[in-house]
Order: C-alpha cells, then structure tokens, then sequence
C-alpha cells in the first residue's frame, strides 16, 4: 500500500515537469498574446486571430511529424521539400479530375454534367488527396530504408531527398507553378479558407492530426516503443522491440504529415509549386525543440511542438502587424530557441 | 606545457616531502535533496599505502570519489591535503594538487591514438604545432616501462576495453600524481591485464603515491591493500588493516548482517530438456554443443571476449548462426530475431545493462514493462492501471529501491537497476533464462538476492544458463559448467568438478 502512494506521487511529480513546461509555453503564448492586443489594434480582430491560425497550422503539422523522428534520435530535413513536391503531385491529380471523371462517363455513355459527374468528381478529389498521401508515405518508407537497410545517418539520407524531391519538382513543373483548375470556389480550392463551428478548417486539420498523434505516442504500445528505440534501440531490441519496424512507422508518419501540409498548401494558394515551403523543415525542428523535445532522442511530447509552431506564428505575425522589419522574427525565433533549451536544460540538471 | 609533459612522463611523484597523513577527511558530509549521501565521516589517508573501500551500491563510495576529485561540492566539513585545508571545489582543483581517478567506465577519446590520448590536454608541441613522433615515442616509453605490451600510435578504439582502463591508468600515472583513486578497475579485466594493472599499482605506491582502491571484490583488496574501510548507507563504520581482518568481517561490516551463505544454492530435480544446441558456430563461437534442462543451471565461464555471450546472444537471435542446429524442448527450431526466441520462451539478461539492458533516460517502470507492453494493450491503446500493477509488483517483490516507477533508471544504484533487467524478464516469463553477467558492478547483498531469484526460477520449473567471468560465482552455482576459450568449449564439469586453478588453466589455456 505504501509502496502505491509513493509511486503515484513520484509519477505525477514527473508528469509535472512535461506539463510545467506545456505551461510555461502555454504562458508564454498568451502573454504574447496580451502584449499584442494592446499594442496594436489589429491583433485581437476575428481576421487576424482566423489568419493566425491558419498560419501557424501547417507549421505544427510538420512538428508533429517531426516530433516522431526526433524522439528516436533522428532528423527529418525534406519535409518542406516533401510540402513543395507534394503540392505539385496534387495539383496536378486535381486538374486531371475533369479528364479523368469525363473520359469514363463518355465511355460508358453517360452525362458528364450533373449529379453524378459532381458525385464522381468528388470521389475523384479525396482519391487525388489519399494518393498525395499515399506519396508522402512511400518517400518516408524510402528514408526509412535508406537508414534501416544502407545504414546511411538520418540527416544524410533526409538531406539527399531534400535535394532530389525539390529537383523532381521543378522538372515536373518546368520551374513554374500549376494553376489549380475548378476556380475559386471548387471545393478543394476554397477548403483553406472555410471555417467550421467558427475555426478555420486549416486548424482543425491540426487538431484531426493531433488528437491520434497524442494517443499514439502516450497512450499506445508503439508510442512507449518510439521512446525507447530512441533512449536505447539495443535495449529495446532484445526486449523483443522490432525496432526496424518502428523507424519505417515515425519515417513514414512524418513524410504523410509533410505531404498534408502540402495539400494544404494547395488549397491555400490555388497552385502547386515546387518552390514552396522553403526553409520549413527548419520552422518544423525549432518549433519541435521549442516544445520540449530533445534532438537526443526519448524526450517531448505531441503537444510541445503543436505550442511550439503556434508561438513561432504569433511572433511572425506580431512582428507583421508592429510593421517590423520581417527579418526580426528569425533573430527572435533563434533568441527563443537558446533560452528555452537553456532553461529546459537547467531545469532537468537540477533534477 | 610543451616538453615538460614529456619529461615528466612516467616519474610521477617526485616531490612528497611531508610526512604526516597525505589526505585527511574532518566530518565531511554530503546531502543531496532527500538523501544523506554521506554521513561525517573522519579518515587519514597514509602517505604512499594502498587504501582499500567497500561498501554496497549505494554506500556512499562514488559520493566520496566524487568529494575527493571536486566534481561535487560538499555540504559541510574539510579536506586537509597535507596539513593544509584545501576548497577542492573544481576537478581542475584536484588536478592540479595531484589527485586523480580512473574510472570503471573509460572516459577518453576513441578515435584518437594511444599516444594522444595519454597526452590529451598536455600535448608537446612546437610553435604551437604537435610533436607527434616525439609524443608517440614518449608514450611508447612510458608503455613499455609499465610493462605493457601495447602499441602507442593504435587507435585507442581497436583495444579491449581492458587494456583502454589500462591506458587511463598510464595517463593518470604520468601527470605527477600523487593521490589516485580506482574505481572498481578490474569489473572488465581479463585476470592478466588485472595483473599487469596490480603491478602497476604496487610500482606507483613503491614511488609514494597513495592509493584508494574500490572494489566489490575482497579477495583483491586482500591480495593489494594495507588498509580497508567500509562504507554502509552512507556511513564510515571502520577501518581495518587488512592483516587484522578478514573477509567475513568485512562483509559483516558491509551489510550488518551475518551471511553464512553468499551463493544460494538448491538442488532440484532436473525435468526435460528445454534447449539443445549441436554444433552451433557463429561470429566469435564454433562448434558449441550444450544443453539445458529444467532445474538445472548451466554455467558458462571464460574471460572476457571467450565467445560466451556471442553464443547466447546468438541463440537469442540477436547475431545469425552460421552452421549448427538448435533444439527447443527436443523440436529443431529456427530462431531468425529476439521475439521468436522470447515466443518459444527464452528470455536475455544481456551483459552490459547500460548499452544493452536500460533505456536509462526512461522510467523504470517503462524498462520494467518493455517486453510486455503487447499484453498491457486493450483494443489499441494501453491499460494505463495494468502498467502501473506490473511495474509496481516487480519493484516491490524485488525491493528495487527506487522513488517510484516513474523516476529515470539513470537514477538507480548499479545493483537496483540490474535488478530492472531482472525484473522485466520475471514479468515477462520464460521457461530458459540467460543471465549474462548479471552480479557485475553488484553488492553483496543484491548478489545474494539475485542467486536467491535463481533458485526460485529453478524451483518454477525454469532452466537457467549463467554466464561469469567471476569463477566462484559460476563455481558455487552450476550444475553443469562449461569453460569457453576463443569461442569453444575447453571443458565441462558437472557441480563442482575440478578445482579451481584446473578450471582456470583450462579458461586461460596455458
């Protein structure tokens, strides 16, 4: 009985220190908060708020994805490349829509106007959209075989597709962009900007990914598993782990999340373009080590990087709205970055 | 800094004028939150005497390293170092008042060369350019002085383990110091290195320095020390001479009980073979037939690198076999990885807890429940009461002394935290366990819990192989003993067959 009491409150005392820091971040994020609505007018007005999330929601997607990676002491660098590639695979499956629905209703005889073409249409597009997904888990099962089978390190193997996925995008759109066909108010082309019970769609994109990535890693046996290949991948192996097993999984879940974002990004800007999501692997890892995960593996949370991407959007969209130079907010990200690590370090040294 | 490393190169001590006790302790105390670590402790360290200290996991004895080499500050008390009090508040402090330690675990750079690495941070240069040749020959000297048979420009990365401990020893030796502190050095040694490091230690106290010297294994401290002192819950309860003593007061000292008997050993009745190997070779082992039954302990002795846990790993299915056939409880198996052999029910007690048995940065009870976390699951997600039920029964049957199973494994005593690779296999079941290794780096006390836990697996029904490379452990206990040198078997012996140097001979092969 003694020994349960004890237990329990060791327990809860360890979970304190994640949430102390979900806190800390949580504290931060509002204060920001407050600071910006009275300095300026703008910030609190519904547009702002509604564009702040949908700003900050591609971001924390791609640290949940990367979240995974990181907490098995690896590294994912091609997931902007993968964002880019993907919006152009997209967009390209969404303009053949017509095409493809037309040319099949023609041969069968059928009407290519109507109910059923839209129907057909329909079923079309979320194909188009699984597919997109479909090729952001085969470039991660390719990073996972690279590591896993070529033994190659994660930041080589990620930095090589990095370089062929921005190289096959440009050659696919001959280093332009693809307009997405269907006008402004096609149903893929005008999901970014809709809103459902009054938050942006985009957002909720976040929290349909985020609810099964939290359960996944904290309350599921393959989460447990992710944490110990990433503390001890021998240990976990001779514990009957299949340790190769779970670096396919995090590889393969983080590239889906970066080929979401890209579709994201496609119903955003009503265009693929290779060319985008520059740089947001690095946005994706900041915020990732802003919610507490270590790059050494075995230490973060789901949640962490998710208030991670969300404080990094409101400082860019605060330093916006203060007319700011743009360039402020990566002195300002790399600023947060040292004196988050630093304290989080002080914090686990007391211990 | 530049030539004077190489002069000073192997004539350590030179200087030592003083005569009265070389290091004394006035009530030195340590509290960490929540843990007296040590208690005030009074002690005289004797110029040039090699000062024995043993204790439990847990006793206090890294604490006290830790005091004596500045890595930690102490609570209160003082630390006279020749008659003078001294702050030792920094490593560099010791340092540079010529106090020193080697590690159990080796601290220094693999990729670099021998040569570089006894001079690492003392390099020989000129205008500011390294000495290499001058350093590797340096090296080479003070090696082949010390009588070791070592090249000085290897990568330090190509030697044993043993033989790197043994050039942390010839570097602590050439940096002029006069008070060196061993702990537990010979855990990894084969008996020959650990001769060549006893006589490395008896030439540096012939020279004056004074030595403290860790060791769970009293037999060594009564082979090299002139005194002992016993540590016991963070408490000095004496100090002896180790002529005046012996090993049974010592252990009394140790654990405050009498223990008539370390290695607890029933005899059960042996039921069906479990495991049977024919011929089975691999990388690192040829040619090992041996077989298991229930109730019996099969014992594998050897030195270090004898091909023994290459076997067992392999059987395991951690390393592919190449030729050979395994039999599970007379059926001929294939064993491709670690789940077929923990389906069939074997489990692995795997020889080094810190790079093969912990997640060290992880919960205990994470560690605890690792293998079963299959059957904690309902539907999809896991039974967050049946995870806290497991990893707490495990912790208290074993009375594995730990704040909770929430806290880091890291935060354990070596004893406590072999206990947890113990404990998930015992939550786990399985009808074969392999123990590798499991009391190195132990105290007495565990290490009678543990060979306790043994006899109950046999009692179970369970079959056990052990693996030691500590003769009187697998002496005490096997049933059956196989002796492994260069990846074969060299002799079998059933309970205690053969004596001691015969099994010996055969394990070193002379």
């Amino acid at each position: 009985m003694t020994t349960e009491s004890t237990t329990d409150s060791v327990q809860s005392r360890g979970k304190g220190l994640n949430v102390l820091l979900g806190l800390t971040l949580i504290g931060l994020m509002v204060a920001l908060w407050i600071a910006l609505s009275f300095a300026t007018d703008a910030f609190m007005s519904e547009r702002n708020i509604s564009n702040l999330a949908r700003q900050g929601s591609m971001i924390a997607i791609l640290a949940i994805g990367e979240t995974f990676v990181i907490l098995t002491a690896g590294i994912d660098l091609s997931v902007g490349a993968v964002a880019g590639f993907t919006s152009v695979i997209v967009a390209i499956l969404i303009n053949a829509d017509a095409t493809v629905v037309g040319g099949v209703l023609t041969t069968l005889g059928m009407s290519t106007t109507g109910g059923l073409a839209d129907t057909l249409l329909g079923i079309y597009d979320a194909f188009a959209v699984i597919a997109t997904l479909g090729v952001g888990v085969c470039v991660g099962l390719f990073h996972a075989f690279g590591i896993v089978r070529m033994g190659l390190p994660p930041f080589i193997m990620t930095l090589a597709t990095m370089q062929i996925l921005r190289g096959a995008g440009f050659l696919t759109t001959q280093s332009t962009s693809i307009q997405i066909l269907g006008g402004d108010n096609s149903a893929f082309n005008s999901f970014a900007a809709a809103d459902f019970l009054g938050i942006p769609s985009l957002f909720w994109v976040v929290i349909i990914v985020g609810i099964p990535s939290y359960v996944l890693l904290h309350q599921t046996r393959w989460g447990r598993y992710i944490f110990a290949v990433g503390s001890n991948p021998e240990a976990a192996r001779l514990s009957g782990v299949n340790t190769k097993g779970i670096i396919y999984l995090i590889y393969a879940l983080c590239s889906m999340c970066a080929a979401l974002v890209g579709i994201m990004l496609a119903t955003r800007l009503h265009i693929g373009d290779a060319s985008q999501a520059q740089g947001w692997e690095l946005q994706a890892i900041a915020s990732t080590v802003i919610g507490g995960t270590s790059l050494f593996g075995a230490v973060g949370s789901a949640y962490g990087p998710i208030l991670g991407a969300f404080i990094l959007a409101t400082i860019a969209n605060g330093a916006n709205l203060l007319h700011m130079n743009a360039f402020w907010q990566y002195i300002i990200t790399g600023i947060l970055i040292i004196l988050i690590v630093y304290f989080d370090g002080l914090k686990r040294a007391k211990r | 800094m530049s030539t004077s490393a190489l002069k000073s190169a192997a004539t350590p001590a030179t200087e030592a004028a003083f005569d009265g006790p070389i290091l004394e302790l006035h009530k030195l105390e340590k509290r960490y939150t929540g843990t007296h670590a040590l208690k005030p402790a009074d002690l005289a360290f004797e110029t040039g005497e090699i000062h024995a200290i043993v204790g439990e996991n847990g006793a206090g004895k890294s604490t006290l390293i830790k005091l004596l080499t500045g890595v930690t500050p102490r609570t209160s008390g003082e630390i006279i170092w020749k008659g003078k009090a001294t702050g030792l508040s920094t490593p560099h402090e010791a340092i540079e008042l010529g106090i020193n330690a080697v590690h159990q675990e080796v601290l220094m750079c693999p990729h670099l060369s021998v040569a570089a690495n006894i001079f690492l941070g003392d390099e020989a240069t000129s205008y500011g350019l390294l000495k290499h040749r001058d350093m590797v020959r340096a090296a080479q000297k003070i090696l082949d002085d010390l009588g070791f048979v070592l090249p000085a420009n290897a990568e330090l990365s190509s030697l044993t383990i043993g033989q790197q401990q043994l050039i942390a020893t010839a570097r602590a030796a050439t940096r002029g110091t006069q008070f060196l502190i061993f702990d537990e050095p010979t855990a990894y040694l084969t008996r020959k290195e650990a001769a060549q490091l006893f006589a490395l230690i008896r030439r540096l106290k012939a020279q004056g320095v004074t030595i403290v010297y860790i060791s769970h294994r009293l037999e060594e401290v009564f082979e090299l020390a002139d005194r002992v002192s016993v540590l016991r819950d963070g408490q000095l309860v004496g100090t002896r001479r180790t002529a005046e003593t012996n090993e049974a007061e010592l252990i009394g000292l140790m654990i405050a009980r009498t223990l008539d008997q370390i290695y607890h050993k029933e005899h059960m009745a042996f039921g069906e073979t479990l495991l049977e190997t024919r011929a089975l070779s691999g990388q690192g082992f040829h040619d090992i037939s041996i077989s298991v039954r229930a109730g019996e302990i099969v014992g594998l002795y050897g030195l270090i690198g004898a091909g023994r846990s290459e076997f067992v790993t392999s059987v395991y299915g951690r390393h592919p076999h190449k030729s050979g056939e395994i039999l599970w409880e007379g059926k001929p198996v294939t064993i491709r990885r670690e789940r077929d052999a923990m389906n069939l029910g074997i489990a692995l007690s795997p020889e080094s807890r810190r790079d093969q048995g912990l997640c060290l940065n992880l919960p205990v009870g994470l560690n605890i429940n690792l293998p079963i976390y299959q059957r904690l699951t309902r539907y999809f997600t896991l039974d967050n009461g049946g995870e806290a039920r497991a990893a707490n029964q495990q912790i208290s049957d074993l009375r594995i002394k730990t704040s909770g199973r929430g806290a880091q494994a890291l935060s354990l005593s070596g004893g406590n935290q072999q206990k947890i690779v113990i404990a998930k296999w015992l939550n786990h079941g399985a009808k074969l366990f392999i123990f590798d290794e499991p009391t190195v780096g132990v105290d007495v006390g565990t290490k009678a819990e543990i060979y306790r836990l043994l006899a109950k697996l046999l009692a179970n029904g369970a079959g056990i192989i052990l693996i030691s490379s500590y003769l009187p452990e697998v002496y005490e206990l096997a049933d059956t003993l196989h002796v492994f040198r260069n990846g074969g078997i060299v002799g079998s012996h059933p309970f205690k067959g053969g004596s001691h140097e015969a099994i010996l001979t055969e394990a070193i092969g002379v």
